[in-house]
């Protein structure tokens, strides 16, 4: 093979250069190394030390994704109703127990006839954002828009027992005959049906008043979807501006009714993923955490320089295996009644730890009457479950095995968890994996998934929220049923009937207690775990605690400026003591 | 060239079209909206607001021509359903109207109106260290062939090219910005330097992969180039050895890079996903993303629609540049 001749001739041998610069490259290495900052262990801030809550200050704090509307009629998602939280303020609210409190409303309203009739009066000085005072006529207002079909708002359904609210939704009256205003003070809301969560209804965001001059100019000059962008309320903060999907800034009212000294400036950054706000607060540049990274909440919950400024809670959520009780086999109560008991639900506890609470029954911990004690509650019991096999006629197991809808990579992780499980008893899993939207359009068809996962998180605080909407016979459709499990029991429909106007708080949670028993004991829902909720704060923030309401509850916080920092070495002396 | 111009253009039109119509039927098929949109806890009655609202409870067929502008408008929502004389208008993209995002409750030219300029931010700047650092280290790289600096940056293009930014870019944020604090952690910032300050981390990383491959084409051409004859010729005649290589190499050697920037732009715009998520970057990535799982239509169509445009000015522009760099090559030949 003739050689290719050189055009370039060599000046010095080749490796030299190369391995000083090795050389180089290791001995950089190694000092950067050795000198290398060190991830924070502890707060790098601490407050100033004042007892008394201090006004001022900038309150940073963030969500995973965008802010879709500061349109409290169209704020029907987590992030835009914890903006509206801020920016605007209802009737009614509820206190760090879940008590309803009044808030706009001078006190809690005069009930009437059987509860068809909710009379509110107006605490005095309440203003919009605007200087205005609010008057019952504003309250009206704002809900006659929210009925509105022209605006369309996702709320109608909770409100359409206000008397008249229907035909006004068609565009057939121009008024809803069921709101009723007495005078400047005092509004009426008469009901088709005695229905005590229309209370509950009203404290949702959907209801916070909007002043109509502001709304009118707005909509006129730039249209329907602009009031969203230049939100004007009567809650603690004003609006100040909004680059959209970076943040959201508010100012305090300071002629909001409630006095508390409230930060200056709130900013709500949008679009910061778990990792990114964890490492952020880690570093003292974002004042909350809500939802931390798995890696930073095993960290936050382990340590202790962070110990006194975490709180968890569980969620008002519920996750579950839904079952469809008009197929075969889970149309029979013992083979539903069989998977409840076979599912060790521990494993999930130590699949996640301290991130889930195994489920016993649909209510979650929080929301009354939720019993740790309750006598058909769905445990792991191995007997028990091969005893109802044998009840339901199949001693020796399926002959087929059972499709299992999942949504997601977590959904198959867990149920491949359950699958070992289900084969003690004799079933035999088969996931079959599609997307949500597939999901949520199949699963709501009758006859179509023989079991999925499913969940559902609370509306709003009352029993009503989690069982008539997922386990009443009328909440059967052909088409995107809310009762997934097709499940109907007469003798369930007459107690969330009956609760559903009761007046008296102690029979309603009785009747909702019963309700509660025949749903565990009869097993639409095998109940599997309640998330938990992880938040922490730094050590300058005051006044924050969870809410189980609307969980980031950031109305009450107070900032102890000028904030110190404090060097890491303190830690660590800690730890090594 | 004019010629060439419209026909390229008129087959980039049917292109986009053919797209638009087949992303149009799969989002169709891919499930409902309205319950991705109002979420799984929506009511029957909510759902069936929506669509009437939206106009989906209408054919199919119907939707997507009026989508096009071909039909009068479905979406009762919109101001042009019923106009002031009560007749009824179009609404679709042939009108120029996106229609109004599903879950943004605001326009779709609205929504991406926001988002697009910090796209476009992050891309130029991406596509400026690209340049920078991807031509110097090629052309280093072909003057110093088969030494040990050659090796190195070889090597480091290798390593450039393998890792992807889902490795790249947490690890630059772990170091650069978590524990070095050189850099802010992620965001968008609220002014316009502060943008760049944000953006120099993600479009660093964003760049890499891209001065990587430009670093090779260079090194590759430019050592081919310098083998021409013009080149000795240049050499012998006197000159020295930087005016040669700058004035006669680099630009022969730049042809096929300015083809690979104008190949990379659409990506660059529409590809930037994964590093918008890392780094918390609000623009057309993440919304993308967001649109997508949130079956959020309008806004999906849109993209898919700019993403179209976009990939067929790219190629144009690639074409044209090459043809205005290189004297010998005539468009529409």
């Amino acid at each position: 093979m003739p050689s290719i001749p050189r055009t370039e001739p060599r000046r010095r041998t080749p490796w030299v250069g190369g391995a000083v610069a090795l050389l180089a490259a290791a001995l950089s290495m190694g000092l950067i190394v050795t000198h290398f900052p060190r991830a924070p262990i502890g707060p790098r801030y601490v407050g100033a030390g004042h007892e008394d809550p201090q006004p001022g200050g900038t309150f940073v704090f963030s969500a995973g994704s965008n802010i879709h509307t500061l349109d409290p009629h169209f704020a029907y998602d987590t992030l835009s109703m914890m903006a509206c939280r801020l920016l605007y303020d209802g009737l009614l609210d509820y206190d760090y127990d879940g008590q309803m409190i009044p808030s706009l409303a001078a006190s809690l309203p005069e009930i009437s006839d059987e509860g068809r009739v909710f009379r509110f009066t107006l605490r005095d000085g309440i203003r919009f954002h605007n200087g205005r005072e609010i008057t019952a006529d504003d309250v009206s207002w704002s809900m006659h828009r929210l009925l509105s079909q022209r605006i369309g708002s996702p709320g109608y359904p909770f409100f359409k027992s206000i008397v008249g609210a229907p035909t006004y939704h068609e565009g057939e009256s121009d008024f809803v005959d069921g709101i009723v205003v007495l005078d400047e003070k005092t509004i009426e809301f008469h009901l088709d049906e005695p229905d005590q969560t229309f209370l509950n209804a009203l404290a949702m965001p959907f209801a916070y008043p909007i002043p109509r001059e502001h709304v009118e100019q707005i909509e006129r000059e730039e249209g329907v979807d602009a009031v969203g962008r230049h939100p004007v309320g009567a809650g603690p903060f004003v609006f100040a501006r909004w680059e959209r999907g970076v943040q959201v800034e508010l100012e305090r009212f300071d002629r909001y009714w409630a006095p508390h000294a409230r930060p200056d400036r709130m900013i709500f950054l949008e679009n910061i993923s778990a990792d990114v706000a964890s490492a952020r607060f880690r570093n003292g540049d974002l004042d909350i955490l809500y939802r931390p990274s798995k890696v930073n909440s095993l960290f936050l919950r382990r340590s202790e320089a962070w110990a006194p400024y975490t709180a968890e809670m569980p969620s008002a959520t519920v996750f579950a295996l839904g079952l469809n009780c008009e197929l075969p086999p889970f149309d029979n109560v013992h083979v539903r009644r069989a998977v409840a008991f076979a599912i060790d639900r521990s494993k999930l506890e130590r699949l996640d730890p301290g991130q889930v609470v195994a489920a016993t029954q649909v209510l979650p911990p929080m929301l009354p009457p939720h019993d740790p004690e309750l006598p058909t509650k769905q445990i792991f019991d191995l007997d028990r479950a091969k005893e109802e096999m044998r009840l339901a006629g199949f001693p020796d197991g399926l002959d087929e095995p059972i499709t299992l809808w999942v949504r997601g990579e977590g959904e198959v992780r867990v149920a491949q968890l359950f699958q070992q499980d289900l084969k003690e008893i004799g079933i035999e899993i088969e996931l079959k994996l599609v997307s949500f939207a597939t999901y949520l359009k199949e699963t709501g068809r009758p006859r179509v998934a023989q079991s999925a996962f499913t969940g559902w998180h609370q509306d709003f605080p009352d029993p009503s929220n989690f069982m008539d909407i997922l386990f009443h016979t009328r909440s059967i459709h052909p088409e995107n049923s809310e009762n997934r499990s097709f499940y109907s029991n007469p003798k369930l429909d007459a107690i969330l009937d009956r609760a559903r106007a009761e007046m008296n708080r102690e029979e309603r949670l009785a009747l909702y207690a019963r309700a509660n028993a025949i749903l565990a004991a009869d097993a639409p829902w095998v109940f599997l775990y309640y998330p938990v909720d992880m938040f922490a704060w730094q050590p300058y923030v005051k006044g924050f605690r969870p809410h189980p309401v609307w969980l980031n509850e950031y109305r009450n916080i107070w900032l102890d400026l000028p904030r110190q920092r404090v060097s890491q070495e303190i830690y660590e002396q800690e730890q090594t003591p | 060239m004019i010629r060439f111009i419209a026909q390229r253009a008129s087959w980039g039109l049917l292109v986009v079209l053919s797209v638009i119509t087949l992303v149009f039927f799969l989002i169709f098929v891919a499930g409902d909206p309205a319950v991705t949109v109002l979420g799984p806890q929506a009511r029957a009655e909510q759902i069936a607001d929506f669509n009437a609202k939206k106009g989906l409870d209408q054919p199919v067929a119907e939707q997507f021509l009026a989508y096009l502008g071909l039909m009068p408008c479905i979406r009762r929502d919109s101001p042009k359903y019923r106009r002031e004389d009560g007749s009824r208008g179009f609404c679709g993209i042939l009108q120029g109207d996106l229609g109004e995002s599903y879950s943004h409750h605001e326009s779709v030219s609205d929504v991406i109106g926001h988002r697009l300029p910090r796209t476009l931010l992050l891309a130029s700047m991406a596509v400026f260290f690209e340049l920078v650092i991807g031509l110097l280290a090629g052309i280093i790289a072909a003057l110093r062939r088969n030494r040990w600096t050659d090796t190195s940056i070889m090597f480091a293009t290798f390593v450039g090219i393998s890792l992807p930014t889902y490795v790249t870019g947490p690890i630059a944020l772990l170091v650069f910005a978590f524990l070095l604090g050189w850099f802010p952690f992620g965001g968008y910032g609220v002014d316009l330097l502060d943008h760049v300050y944000h953006a120099l981390l993600p479009s660093l990383i964003l760049a890499i992969a891209g001065a990587a491959t430009y670093a090779r084409v260079m090194r590759g051409e430019l050592i081919e180039t310098l083998r021409h004859d013009h080149v000795r010729t240049a050499v012998a005649k006197g000159m020295p050895m930087w005016q040669v290589v700058i004035k006669h190499a680099i630009r022969n050697a730049l042809l096929p890079v300015v083809t690979l920037v104008g190949l990379s732009l659409p990506f660059l715009v529409g590809g930037a996903i994964i590093t918008e998520k890392i780094f918390a970057w609000p623009g057309l990535g993440l919304l993308t993303i967001e649109s997508i799982e949130s079956l959020d239509a309008p806004v999906i169509m849109a993209v898919v629609l700019m993403f179209g445009v976009a990939v067929q000015v790219g190629n144009l522009l690639a074409d044209i540049a090459v043809a205005a760099l290189d004297p010998r090559i005539r468009l529409g030949d």
